[in-house]
């Protein structure tokens, strides 16, 4: 269920902020190649059109979305000096300027060794454990674990799938910190070696997969391939 | 041109299976919309596997928490032509996106959820930015 491509550039499918000299293109992104930018459904901001500087526009574009006016539009990837998703430019009330983020510390859920080899173990870095236990909490539904799953679709051939769920008979479990990580035999072959993160930063927020089993990997992070 | 209809029922299911409204005309729109109190969310869905993929799910885990609005549909974009373009014409001054979330309070849209927001990131996650959208507007 979804698209049917594969091998695509990591920004396809992406709405993507394209900067060339003082003007901004915003459009979904669907190849880099042979010095060519290809952008599907673009709208296009120049400093001053409409009263406004190009951050205010992308202020509102990223809250909003934009008006395409171009169904299509190729941009020379020379004269591009930014090229970035939209959701980085969202800013809620009250929100800092994005910092990056230090490189995750994956640590192992108990049951698996710290130095897990790829092919032993699913890991959970502390953000990820905090952020189960957090979401737990609020589904309010005691008993259930985090069940991590494959499954065919997306752009790169496979997706991960991520939900609360009860405990099958047939399933691997992986106590962790509080609650159990759940797999059906099939999803393991996949999973095996996987580092779960969860990712805090503006635009980026949410779980992240780090699959040593992964020969491709979609730009959306959801999609992969072996 | 939309897909065949073999193709989307699964995806139609996954949300209708969860209690989800469908919206498939413009006078189903206009009599959803013509209950003008309250709390409705709309999810405008799509084949699209990279951003729907992730929405379907979020949509569900979040109206499965306490706070949830008081009624939740769906138009199909790119299936269901006309009754997506009434429902975004009943979201005002709202670019297309697809798909997208559209939370609407007393007849007035309060909170949007683009395509650019939910592309690229987890279920989880989407519930979670809908529900905190939900315990200050629901």
């Amino acid at each position: 269920m979804g698209t049917f491509h594969d091998t695509r550039d990591p920004l396809h499918g992406i709405t993507v902020v394209a900067t060339a000299g003082d003007t901004v293109y915003v459009g979904r992104c669907h190849a880099r190649e042979n010095g060519r930018i290809e952008l599907h459904d673009v709208d296009q901001h120049s400093d001053g059109d409409d009263g406004k500087t190009n951050a205010q526009y992308l202020d509102r574009a990223a809250r909003f979305g934009v008006w395409p006016r171009h169904e299509h539009l190729v941009l020379a990837a020379d004269e591009v000096t930014a090229l970035g998703p939209l959701s980085e430019y969202f800013r809620r009330p009250g929100d800092k300027p994005a910092v990056p983020a230090p490189a995750p510390q994956p640590v192992a859920a108990p049951g698996a060794s710290p130095a897990a080899a790829p092919d032993e173990a699913v890991q959970l870095t502390p953000a990820a454990v905090d952020e189960v236990r957090r979401l737990l909490a609020s589904e309010e539904k005691p008993g259930q674990g985090l069940r991590l799953a494959v499954a065919g679709g997306g752009c790169s051939g496979l997706v991960y799938k991520v939900e609360f769920d009860t405990r099958q008979e047939s399933d691997i479990v992986v106590p962790c910190d509080g609650f159990d990580v759940l797999m059906d035999r099939k999803s393991m072959i996949y999973l095996r070696g996987i580092i779960l993160d969860h990712q805090q930063g503006l635009g980026g927020r949410g779980f992240q997969f780090q699959n040593p089993n992964a020969s491709n990997t979609c730009g959306c992070g959801e999609s992969f391939s072996v | 041109m939309p897909y065949p209809e073999d193709m989307v029922a699964p995806m139609r299911e996954e949300l209708t299976s969860a209690g989800v409204r469908e919206l498939r005309t413009t006078e189903e729109v206009d009599t959803f919309f013509a209950e003008n109190t309250g709390t409705a969310l709309v999810l405008v869905n799509s084949v699209c596997g990279c951003a729907a993929g992730s929405a379907r799910p979020a949509l569900k885990a979040a109206i499965g928490r306490r706070s949830r609005p008081d009624r939740v549909a769906t138009v199909f974009a790119g299936q269901d032509l006309e009754a997506t373009a009434r429902a975004r014409e009943l979201f005002g001054d709202v670019p297309p996106s697809s798909p997208s979330m559209a939370l609407i309070k007393d007849g007035e849209l309060v909170n949007f959820l683009p395509r650019h927001m939910i592309e690229g990131r987890d279920a989880l996650s989407i519930a979670d930015d809908l529900s905190a959208a939900f315990a200050e507007f629901c």
